[in-house]
């Protein structure tokens, strides 16, 4: 009896507490579904008085810029996530699999880039591009990037191979597996969602950058943030939430994939 | 077999970035000295531009604009000058103004990504000092002769010296509505006033926005005398005349909106404010901002714009070329193009605005276009907002006055 009650509790505990977080997420989106569509929105009116199409058609317009922006965005963040996890994936076993000296030192080192202000580094990184001739061009702001993407990927996959076992993958040898066949069965498996989250991690990263495009693409390169930042700094907000949705949705989808391959592993 | 073929897929990513990314060389038709501009004939420099492309850094956030210069002024400069206009969306031109100043300390001197600027102020200011613009070169551009000496002299207190052409104006204004204030108070005295009378229906936005910084400038220019903050910066002149200034809003604070406790962080706040019915007053650097609004619906058609009996502050906006543009004959040809009558006409026709050009610059026919250009229900006339022009102070005096105003009215 008291067991009983005490799971259904459990539950109606559990369910709340979903719904509330899901709303935490709604709610936000709602608002900004309504007012990429406000014609009129103002104070204390609780919704908006006329309803417009106007943010969305310019969006969708040429001029906007906003479709070839959303290709480039989506461009240099797969490069970026790609290269994050290769320059990760050896890095972060070394990490946690090996003892050496100066790991501390080291670890800190890779959060440096994390620490430091982004203006304060994208100027830096931007004088350093420029003697490389890496300005104005997509792989330089890919490897700009990378700068803070590598160090949250490599600790994130450091915490998969903490809980990893070498000694897997030897048994795996002795048993006649080749290299390719034990990274795809025994160190993948183990390490994929760890992988996972790093590469949406870094995805995400990448997505968001602001700064270090204008700075290092030098406005040739244009991103989802710049159009969005200059609607944002305006006060247009119609178009200003139209972009917000635009610039999120990847990242929800993200997020979707990432929680389903999740519980597929489980 | 899945994580194959995404590593193959990756791999053919990386390949393409790789392509992708052939740096541009640097084209010597394109590119000559202040010198050379000057000792060549206009039509050297329009053939020279022909077939190429400007990157054009803008700031990008107004709608209307963003359309009109990505379909109207790009299809013009093709068709009339075989031109292609690409835009760098700007949220603040001090953006490419801090990559120009590191891009002239790593010495990187060809090459720049962006060809020319739409700037002014103390971003003109900060560049020019710095030598980040290419230039002098305004005076040998064709279509200076439609601006008066008085768009070619000063840039908020730094001489222009050519560095950069006039193209736009903007002159400060504020809305009321007739059918909540009969007469609108025309004079600093006058609105301390009114506002004193109507508590809570008045308030500006916070500077460093530009509009509210601006508002407090006239101020400023009532205490100290408006001719004498043009040229050079004077520590006493400011220290009087801001001690003044800081009273004065330090005395009206109790009054303003929600008791001067918070002031609204943006001009978008304060025109939803004015629209709201909230305050009284709403305030703008285009003269033809209230008509705007009028026509789409968020104003009263009641609205109605004045100009302190004083005067009021305008400037001029001006575009430069970057001193390592890649492509400085096409700048100078858009550059050029933005400055003429028929640009000025048309541009005045469908964003609003003030009509940049002196009247006595232009034919006779340029100037009954000029003329008979739509002027909406509660723009000023022409020579009304002209009557009442002030010119902007140093920059200096605006960032002190900024500074201030932060310690002095907000923090207190």
């Amino acid at each position: 009896m008291n067991e009983t009650r005490r799971t259904s509790l459990e539950r109606s505990a559990k369910n709340i507490a979903a719904a509330v977080t899901i709303g935490l997420a709604i709610i936000p989106l709602a608002l900004l579904l309504m007012w990429s569509f406000a014609r009129h929105w103002y104070w204390p009116a609780l919704l908006p008085r006329e309803y417009s199409v106007r943010a969305w058609e310019y969006i969708a317009s040429p001029p906007a810029g906003v479709i070839t922006a959303l290709t480039m965005s989506i461009f240099v963040a797969l490069c970026v996530t790609a290269l994050a996890l290769a320059v990760a994936l050896p890095a972060a076993r070394a990490l946690a699999l090996h003892q050496f000296r100066g790991k501390r030192a080291l670890l800190f080192m890779l959060l440096l880039p994390v620490l430091a202000p982004s203006l304060a580094s994208a100027m830096g990184v931007h004088a350093l591009f420029l003697r490389y001739g890496l300005t104005d061009s997509v792989l330089g702001v890919v490897l700009v990037h990378l700068i803070p993407t590598v160090p949250y990927s490599t600790l994130m996959l450091t915490g998969s191979f903490a809980n990893f076992d070498p000694d897997w993958e030897a048994q795996a040898r002795t048993l006649g597996a080749s290299p390719v066949k034990v990274w795809r069965h025994v160190t993948l498996p183990a390490i994929a969602p760890g992988l996972a989250v790093a590469a949406a991690f870094a995805f995400l990263i990448s997505w968001s950058q602001y700064l270090t495009t204008l700075f290092i693409g030098g406005g040739r390169i244009i991103t989802l943030p710049l159009t969005l930042v200059a609607f944002q700094r305006s006060g247009d907000e119609a178009i200003t939430a139209a972009l917000s949705l635009v610039f999120l949705a990847p990242t929800l989808l993200v997020f979707v994939i990432v929680a389903r391959f999740l519980r597929n592993v489980e | 077999m899945n994580q194959l073929r995404s590593i193959l897929i990756l791999s053919l990513l990386l390949a393409s970035l790789a392509v992708s990314c052939a740096g541009p060389e640097i084209d010597a038709r394109l590119v000559f000295t202040p010198a050379q501009f000057a000792g060549a004939r206009w039509e050297e420099t329009l053939e020279r531009a022909r077939g190429t492309t400007v990157n054009y850094g803008m700031w990008a956030g107004d709608e209307a604009r963003n359309r009109y210069f990505q379909t109207g002024v790009a299809e013009t400069l093709k068709r009339k000058y075989d031109i292609t206009l690409h835009i760098t969306p700007l949220g603040d031109v001090v953006e490419i103004v801090n990559k120009l100043l590191n891009e002239k300390g790593a010495g990187k001197s060809t090459n720049g990504s962006v060809d020319m600027i739409w700037i002014n102020g103390e971003n003109f200011r900060t560049a020019k000092q710095a030598g980040v613009l290419w230039g002098p070169f305004a005076d040998h551009l064709p279509n200076i002769r439609h601006f008066d000496e008085a768009a070619r002299a000063r840039d908020f207190g730094t001489p222009i010296e050519n560095y950069e052409a006039p193209w736009q104006r903007a002159q400060f204004v504020l809305a009321y509505d007739t059918a909540r204030v009969a007469e609108p108070p025309r004079s600093v005295e006058a609105l301390r006033a009114f506002v004193k009378a109507h508590p809570g229906r008045f308030t500006y936005p916070a500077p460093p926005d530009f509009t509210g910084s601006v508002f407090i400038r006239h101020i400023l220019f009532h205490f100290g005398g408006a001719r004498a903050f043009q040229e050079g910066f004077d520590e006493e002149l400011y220290r009087k005349a801001s001690a003044a200034s800081i009273e004065f809003l330090n005395d009206l604070e109790p009054f303003l909106w929600r008791q001067g406790e918070t002031y609204p962080a943006t001009l978008t706040e304060l025109d939803r404010l004015f629209a709201n019915g909230e305050v009284d007053f709403a305030m703008s650097y285009g003269p033809s901002f209230a008509s705007e609004r009028i026509a789409r619906g968020e104003f009263p058609a009641t609205t109605r714009t004045f100009v302190f009996d004083e005067g009021t502050i305008g400037n001029y906006s001006f575009l430069a070329v970057p001193f390592n543009a890649s492509n400085v004959a096409g700048a100078l040809v858009v550059i050029n193009h933005l400055m003429s009558p028929e640009h000025a006409l048309d541009q005045s026709r469908t964003l609003g605005g003030v009509f940049p050009l002196a009247p006595d610059h232009l034919t006779a026919e340029e100037r009954r276009a000029a003329e008979a250009l739509p002027r909406g229900p509660a723009t000023l006339p022409a020579d009304e907002l002209a009557a009442h022009l002030l010119s902007e102070a140093d920059a200096r005096y605006l960032e002190r006055l900024e500074k201030d105003w932060l310690e002095k009215i907000l923090r207190r």
